[in-house]
């Protein structure tokens, strides 16, 4: 029978067409939006990255944030995620924090909570700040240094509070302080490392000198926590607020709610505003249900700040009016491989150098997703935004980036292998990217006979049982490893020493994957820590850069970037040089 | 039936602690005969970085170092007694069941669970209310007009819900409904309590994909037991004896035809009840599908034990009631 046949035909074709025209559609949302008075602003393309978009103190509105997964934790205390460093402050004021303004001078320490920077005394064993006077808690008692020391005394307790950064615990004189939950004191105020001569005086006594300490309580680990609030791993589910909002619920997991804190003094905090009525975080979103909905208006911000799928960015840079509204950030990460100094061949200075010229950077570029999704090519360890970067180019990275076969030969030759070597690659194997790159990289070394064999290994215990232990690495033969990194604070220490300093080398958990054990490098960052001139630091900084790739102890791929996208309704738009994202602190909406 | 009962019952019992210690030893023992030790577990839950005191404290505090049998019978016991659990400044008690705490956000298991669940029942519900209904009646119709041109219609499109998959059907109405025509914006969970008309609103897209794939499945197994009761000669004798024809389809055909249709909907409900995955995957709605994806990406063991007990149980409960069922509905079936 013909008709019934025909008719389910152009049934067919009708629902083909009709899913075909909204897949090719330029996507949803108006690409310029109207404020609530009816003036359109316009915005180009990259335009948060050196200034604010939309401009506005309109107060009022609900701010919409979605993530695809969850925080490690709410409590400012207990977190090590850069997007919580950022979303935190507007419920947590630290001591000192970061400039909010577009470009580089987001990198820039201003006081916090504290009236001014740390006063270095005792030849840079003591850090003394005073407390702004007059600043109060969300329930409306006043913030003392008392309640400073004991949010960094929460830090020592790791079997409560296991996720935060341990800087206080290496540096601060009183390393075996059991924490607040297990100290015998009275008024568990027992960590002898920190002193609070009065309500408003609070000193840091160090172990050694250390002349980033105001990197470090910059950290959220010193939001202020009054002790007879503290509920310990139940803490992140309301903390109390020093910022301009405050919990009004949380439903762990699945969606925070703030509204503002009326006990919050905008003379306290200048770096934060106070604009939305309500701040909404939806959280476990589907990733690219968080992009579509940014595109259709129903979202405001992607809270991980890590920018779009591949889908939505392919949506954005084809249709012009979506790509007005997106920024490609750098996010502060370098992508790269660590060449380990210790398995063999790779042991060889000449060995390593010869994988830093046979390596084609333009296909890791793309592998990594592009100059745009993935970021630019790297010849250097530390990203331009990271304060003392200079630039360089030891291996001819950005010179000849398809790589240099006779260079790579010529250093084979040096180091006693002529025909290639074999060695091992680690990579995180539920990582596309990685699993590309490996893949590029394999096939650019081949080219000089050094044959890779590719080891993929889940991401979860990558650092734990693989890459990060030495044992296993030299067991494996993994010589090489891929890797990411990104500062805990913008200067050339929170970006290298965890990679490149001796002492870091870890037996599970290791970053100095490449195994550099350098005495002068080691020395350097001794150096370092007893240097106050910022240009006398910044200068060891790029040495130490220098010295790590004179020694071909990483292959750099690219500065990372990521395709940010910002619903045009939100107001104050702005990529955060520090956090490699828009500022959180600061937004509002029309 | 009393004895049948209480017979399933304990064998349910003893089947879900075998299924604990299934899941026991596949998450805590193979990680450790494949090399793990307690350190470098107790690493994965500390945070960047961490000193080795700082691990050791994790280790201690989730009890990595003890011997697996003491881990596993003190997970026994919580779920039978309960458990004592310090939060840092005081000790909480989680009463029974407590699947213990999650390594990662150190709250108690059950009640996150139990929070989850109200979404996995929404969405279970729903499409199994329409995919019952649905697939059902099409796969009557179809049999009753075999070689029409609606019973090559539908089987048709039963095929095509039986072959495309959640993550696609459910993007595709995304895209459509809440993105392009924006019908349906902002699917997100609402609670029933909170808005009923919203929580409605929210689960129709979820709902009709769900149901879409599972309607087709019951079509044509409907479709398929339909035409093979119709053709017995109980069916031809009452109709020579008179009865109407609604009568003869309905409670001599259709009720003959349901004994798989019952079996099946039990397991296919069960099983929804412990997760629809994909579907609250793709509609971004946490239920206790999200909530066992995440456990897994997380690799936490309470959370993955408490959900895969969780499962077990709504499985062997599912079976256990399909039986029953199955008795009311054939008669020659007695326990």
């Amino acid at each position: 029978m013909r008709k019934p046949r025909q008719l389910g035909l152009a049934a067919f074709a009708a629902v083909a067409a009709l899913v075909l025209a909204a897949c090719g559609s330029g996507g949803g949302g108006s690409s310029t939006s109207s404020s609530s008075s009816g003036a359109t602003t316009s915005t180009s393309y990259g335009a948060a990255n050196t200034s604010v978009v939309n401009p506005s103190a309109k107060k009022g509105g609900t701010l919409t944030f979605g993530i695809s997964n969850t925080p490690d934790s709410t409590d400012p205390g207990n977190t090590y995620y850069a997007f919580m460093w950022n979303f935190t402050r507007l419920y947590g004021e630290s001591l000192v924090t970061y400039k909010s303004c577009p470009g580089a001078c987001g990198n820039t320490i201003v006081p916090g909570l504290a009236t001014s920077l740390g006063q270095v005394g005792d030849k840079g064993l003591t850090w003394t700040y005073h407390l702004r006077s007059g600043v109060k808690f969300s329930d409306g008692t006043p913030v003392t240094s008392q309640d400073v020391k004991y949010a960094v005394e929460r830090t020592y307790a790791k079997s409560v509070l296991p996720n935060g950064p341990s800087y206080f615990q290496v540096l601060l004189t009183d390393p075996k302080y059991p924490g607040p939950y297990k100290d015998k004191t009275k008024d568990k105020m027992g960590l002898t490392s920190v002193t609070t001569p009065d309500a408003t005086t609070i000193v840091f006594h160090l172990a050694k000198p250390f002349s980033d300490f105001n990197y470090v309580v910059a950290i959220p680990q010193t939001d202020p926590v009054p002790p007879s609030k503290d509920t310990g791993a139940n803490y992140q589910l309301n903390p109390v607020s020093t910022g301009p909002y405050k919990f009004q619920s949380y439903q762990l997991n699945k969606t925070l709610t703030l509204v503002p804190n009326t006990n919050w003094n905008p003379a306290d905090d200048t770096e934060a505003k106070q604009l939305a009525s309500k701040i909404v975080v939806s959280m476990n979103v589907n990733a690219n249900d968080i992009d579509n909905r940014l595109m259709a208006n129903d979202l405001d911000i992607d809270l991980a700040g890590t920018g779009v799928q591949a889908a939505a960015r392919a949506k954005i840079l084809a249709s012009p009016s979506l790509k007005q509204s997106s920024d490609d950030a750098l996010s502060g990460f370098l992508w790269f491989y660590y060449l380990n100094t210790k398995v063999k061949p790779l042991n060889n200075l000449a060995c390593r150098q010869a994988v830093e010229y046979a390596a084609n950077k333009v296909n890791l570029q793309t592998a990594f997703g592009g100059p745009i999704a993935g970021g630019d090519i790297g010849s250097t360890v530390m990203p331009p935004n990271i304060l003392g970067y200079q630039k360089f180019d030891l291996y001819e990275a950005t010179t000849k980036p398809t790589g240099d076969v006779a260079k790579a030969k010529a250093a084979l030759k040096t180091c006693g292998q002529p025909n290639g070597f074999s060695t091992n690659v680690a990579y995180r194997s539920d990582r596309p990217k990685e699993v590309a790159a490996a893949q590029a990289l394999q096939q650019a070394l081949s080219q000089v006979g050094i044959k890779v064999t590719l080891q993929g290994y889940l991401s979860g215990k990558y650092y734990t049982n693989f890459a990060g232990d030495p044992t296993y690495v030299h067991g494996h033969n993994l010589g090489i490893s891929a890797g990411g990194w990104a500062a805990d604070w913008p200067d050339g220490y929170g970006f290298l020493d965890e990679i490149a300093n001796g002492n870091a080398i870890a037996p599970a958990g290791n970053t100095n994957i490449e195994e550099l054990n350098d005495p002068a490098v080691n020395a350097l960052f001794a150096k370092a820590a007893n240097t106050s001139s910022v240009t006398a630091k910044n200068a060891i900084w790029a040495q130490i850069d220098h010295d790590m790739m004179s020694q071909a102890t990483i292959l750099p791929i690219v500065y990372a970037k990521s395709l940010l996208y910002r619903n045009p309704n939100v107001t104050n738009v702005y990529v955060d040089s520090y956090y490699g994202m828009y500022n959180y602190a600061v937004l509002g909406v029309k | 039936m009393i004895t049948f009962i209480v017979r399933r019952l304990i064998a349910a019992i003893f089947l879900l602690v075998v299924v604990s210690l299934i899941t026991f030893v596949i998450f805590f023992l193979v990680p450790r005969l494949a090399g793990q030790n307690s350190y470098q577990l107790a690493t994965q839950y500390v945070g960047r970085n961490p000193t080795p005191s700082a691990v050791h404290a994790v280790e201690v505090k989730l009890g990595f170092n003890e011997p697996l049998y003491v881990q596993y019978g003190r997970f026994l016991k919580g779920i039978v007694l309960g458990a004592h659990y310090s939060n840092g400044p005081s000790t909480t008690f989680c009463p029974p069941p407590c699947f213990g705490y999650s390594f990662r956000t150190q709250q108690p298991v059950w009640p996150q669970m139990m929070s989850d669940a109200p979404v996995t029942v929404s969405i279970a519900a729903g499409a199994a209310v329409l995919w019952l209904i649905g697939g059902v009646s099409i796969g009557v119709l179809s049999a009753l007009r075999r070689g029409s041109f609606f019973d090559r219609l539908s089987m048709g499109t039963a095929l095509a819900g039986v072959s495309l998959p959640v993550f696609f059907t459910g993007l595709i109405a995304l895209e459509l409904f809440s993105y392009k025509w924006t019908l349906f914006p902002n699917v997100q969970y609402v609670a029933i309590t909170s808005n009923p008309l919203l929580w409605a609103r929210n689960l129709v897209l979820p709902w009709i994909v769900l149901a879409f794939l599972y309607a087709a499945l019951y079509a044509r197994l409907t479709r398929a037991g339909m035409l093979e009761t119709m053709g017995e000669d109980y069916i031809r004798t009452a109709r020579a004896k008179g009865l109407a024809e609604r009568k003869v389809i309905v409670k001599h055909g259709l009720r003959a035809a349901l004994t798989p249709i019952v079996t099946i909907f039990g397991l296919d409900l069960g099983l929804l009840l412990g997760g629809a995955i994909l579907t609250e995957v793709t509609f971004s709605m946490q239920g206790l599908g999200n909530f066992t994806v995440q456990a897994i990406q997380n690799q936490d063991l309470p959370e993955i034990m408490g959900v895969t007990m969780l499962a077990a149980f709504f499985i062997v409960i599912a079976n256990m009631l399909v039986d029953i069922v199955y008795a009311v509905v054939d008669p020659r079936v007695r326990y």
